[in-house]
């Protein structure tokens, strides 16, 4: 009940649109009715179309995203463990953060071609410096005083850094994390409407050539909740992982 | 970027002097520019996989007495308007969600759900609706742009201590002069990294949109050059982007530390 | 004292309704009078409701049962005739000092030039000279404490709120203001409402020492402590340190009660 009254603004909205769809208050074309879309949707289940391309688009952005969580915390908790790594990478690190990810979705293509594996290097090297700035924020800051308390009870460096610098940096880096899972949808979406063959993005691009708008706002549509469902479960691990932190 | 730009490593102070590091830090970057130049001419990789630095210099300096400046006009036009825009409108809502009721109702589950949506992949609606010009760039980086604006508005009103807005309704303030003498000020420092966030967003958004639609700006002639399996453009176009998204993030750093200098910030908060 | 009370406290009651959790009655038929120019101190435990009454009278809360009334009239919404001091300061951390004192006096529409010469006596009055340009995140605790205190006079109230105003200083510091808040008291006297925990603070400073009692609060006795606290050795007088023992046995059972959560 208390769900509903929550969310009632948007079932609001979802009811405005099928009333000024259905009144043709907008041009059917550009506002195809909610339920139009939703028999669209079901239509692009039941040919498969969506499952294919979805799976295509989630394999990307996972093995993408996986990879840059990886690499990324390996390499930021490295860089705030041993200070000559840092005097390295932190200069490279300021100088690509900034940079507007989306301008290497034709580099990428260039080096890998159209299929998965320039989506992936995408997704990586996109998403990998918040990961990265998230890990070393969080290991640089670890305590001083646990350091100390952990080294006096006897441990060794590689003991410490796994025992005490790794869980301290845990909640930056599951921060930085959770911005590289939205920046992986977003480069994902992008690339895929930009330059593909397969997958979300392609399908959104080619069902709106094709004049099939029903469909188009389908896909849209899901996978808008797709990223929005990502975020909230993995809020959710992320509480789980962190309960110690009250 | 700030986590990482003003994380400069304490401890290796004592090993370097302050120019010591400098010189350090930027050797690596003078390093990281020869090493491109010098694999790239290697032969281990063709040209049209990596164009040597030199020849993409040559080819932004090509560039530069060509559409270069009208290109990054454009793409700063359509990324600041929208990111303007955005700010205005996000810390407008951001004040109206803190105060009324009705407005909280209505627009917490909208932004709750449409914070982490992508909204990227509402591209073809948009220009279905609003074409391929202008408008529909602008609108699309205003979209995206906005939430982390709200976001961090609602969240630096609701972090305003009550003794403050107190002690100022104590002096005689009228609860509109509270809201902007008191409020916003003490939530500045949050909505700025709201802003932090957004102004990235909006270049990236601007970018795709301009890769999306073609016609001119930075994207548009990436795109272009792509299309005609020019290399060279694309690494060219590549620099250049770099170039405007760090230049536009420094300003935005400048832009905080100058308005916050009452602030004592340690360092500042990592944007993303 | 004049025979008129400014302050009439009657039979007031508060209750906190969090969101979530239970309801919480953090004043229970509180009265209490407070003549002109009379320094009050309240004294309890944490949780006796001390800071809810002072918030009650500045009109930061709304009164929902009982009367509080300040020179004959119900309070209603804060004004510029009860001037508040907080624990934690509340200073404007984007002004100056010297912006933080006149921001009271700008809202009453004094004239710049009036205004300027104002603030320049209070910087002077708290000793504050040579920070005027400082920012509040520039100066140590005290010197906030004094600078919130110069803001709060400036303005002119009749009557001056302070909620454990020396609370967050350390223990020299907090000795200082102490005296230097006694003797501006003294050059120009007012009304005080002085909120605090620590009973030396309060019989050193107030002419009546409020005792109040922990959940619900109420006000359990009222000690005068009206005597000479000007010689150096106050704090060794044998009638300070009798009042010191008297109120402090007072508010021990009250504090182990508070403490202990269950009874009441």
């Amino acid at each position: 009940m208390q769900l509903l009254l929550r969310y009632l603004p948007l079932l609001l909205l979802a009811m405005f649109w099928e009333i000024a769809a259905r009144l043709e208050l907008v041009s059917a074309l550009a506002l195809p009715s909610l339920t139009a879309v939703a028999e669209a949707w079901i239509e692009l289940v039941k040919d498969g179309d969506l499952i294919t391309n979805g799976a295509a688009s989630l394999y990307r952005a996972g093995m993408g995203l996986g990879l840059s969580i990886v690499i990324g915390a390996a390499l930021g908790i490295f860089m705030a463990w041993w200070r000559p790594l840092n005097i390295v990478l932190s200069p490279l690190v300021e100088i690509f953060y900034p940079m507007p990810k989306s301008a290497l979705i034709p580099v990428t293509v260039i080096w890998l071609g159209f299929g998965d594996g320039s989506k992936i290097l995408l997704i990586f090297l996109g998403c990998m410096l918040p990961v990265t700035i998230g890990a070393f924020n969080g290991a640089r800051g670890s305590d001083r005083a646990l350091v100390w308390s952990a080294r006096s009870m006897g441990a060794g460096r590689l003991r410490m850094l796994w025992d005490v610098v790794v869980p301290s940096a845990m909640p930056e880096m599951l921060n930085g994390i959770r911005t590289a899972l939205a920046l992986s949808f977003i480069l994902l979406v992008s690339s895929e409407l930009i330059v593909s063959q397969k997958g979300f993005g392609y399908l959104i691009g080619f069902l709106g050539a094709s004049g099939a708008y029903e469909g188009m706002y389908a896909v849209v549509l899901t996978v808008a909740f797709l990223g929005f469902a990502a975020d909230r479960v993995y809020q959710m691990l992320m509480n789980r992982v962190l309960a110690w932190r009250e | 970027m700030a986590g990482v730009a003003h994380a400069e490593p304490i401890d290796a102070a004592r090993f370097f002097s302050a120019a010591g590091l400098v010189v350090a830090r930027s050797s690596v970057v003078v390093l990281l520019l020869v090493g491109w130049e010098l694999f790239a001419r290697s032969g281990a990789v063709t040209m049209f996989v990596l164009p040597p630095l030199s020849a993409v210099l040559e080819r932004i300096w090509i560039d530069a007495s060509g559409d270069l400046w009208l290109n990054v006009g454009l793409t700063l036009y359509r990324a600041v308007v929208g990111f303007l825009i955005a700010a205005v409108a996000g810390i407008m809502l951001g004040m109206a969600i803190s105060r009324s009721a009705v407005a909280r109702w209505f627009f917490d589950p909208i932004i709750s759900v449409g914070f982490p949506m992508p909204k990227i992949a509402f591209l073809p609606i948009v220009i279905l609706w609003l074409g391929v010009y202008d408008v529909s760039k602008i609108s699309m980086v205003v979209f995206d742009a906005i939430f982390p604006v709200v976001t961090a508005t609602i969240i630096g009103i609701q972090g305003v201590e009550k003794e403050l807005i107190w002690s100022a309704r104590n002096m005689g303030a009228s609860k509109r002069e509270v809201m902007w003498q008191v409020v916003l000020p003490a939530a500045l420092p949050q909505i700025l990294t709201g802003l932090q966030v957004a102004l990235p967003i909006a270049l990236i958004v601007a970018i795709v949109a301009e890769m999306a639609m073609g016609g001119y700006g930075l994207g548009g002639a990436m795109m272009t050059s792509s299309r005609f399996a020019d290399s060279r453009g694309v690494f060219a176009a590549l620099v250049e982007i770099a170039i405007v998204g760090y230049v536009l993030v420094k300003l935005m750093a400048v832009l905080r530390r100058r308005l916050l200098v009452w602030h004592q910030e340690a360092s500042e908060p990592a944007t993303v | 004292m004049s025979s008129q009370p400014q302050i009439v406290i009657e039979g007031v009651s508060h209750v906190y309704r969090p969101t979530r959790g239970k309801e919480v009655t953090a004043l229970e038929n509180v009265s209490l009078q407070v003549g002109q120019r009379e320094f009050l101190a309240l004294l309890g435990p944490s949780g006796c409701g001390k800071s809810t009454l002072l918030y009650l009278l500045g009109g930061f809360l709304p009164i929902e049962k009982g009367s509080i009334s300040v020179d004959g009239k119900p309070v209603a919404g804060p004004g510029p005739d009860r001037g508040i001091v907080f624990q934690h300061f509340a200073l404007f951390p984007w002004k100056t000092v010297r912006a933080n004192i006149a921001y009271g006096l700008e809202r009453q529409g004094m004239a710049r030039e009036q205004r300027e010469a104002r603030v320049q006596s209070l910087v002077d009055l708290v000793g504050l000279s040579g920070f005027e340009d400082s920012y509040p995140s520039q100066l140590s605790g005290g010197m906030k404490q004094r600078t919130a205190l110069a803001r709060t006079l400036a303005f002119e109230p009749a009557i001056l709120l302070m909620d454990e105003p020396f609370g967050a200083l350390d223990a020299q510091t907090r000795h200082l203001m102490q005296t230097e808040l006694l003797s501006i008291w003294q050059r120009t006297p007012k009304t005080v409402i002085f909120v605090t925990h620590d009973v030396q603070e309060a019989v050193y400073l107030a002419d009546r020492v409020a005792v109040m009692s922990a959940r619900p609060g109420r006000i359990k006795t009222i000690v005068d402590t009206k005597f000479d606290k000007n010689s150096r050795d106050v704090f060794k007088a044998p009638h300070f340190v009798d009042k010191v023992d008297e109120i402090w046995n007072l508010v021990r059972d009250e504090a182990i009660k508070a403490q202990g959560g269950r009874g009441m």
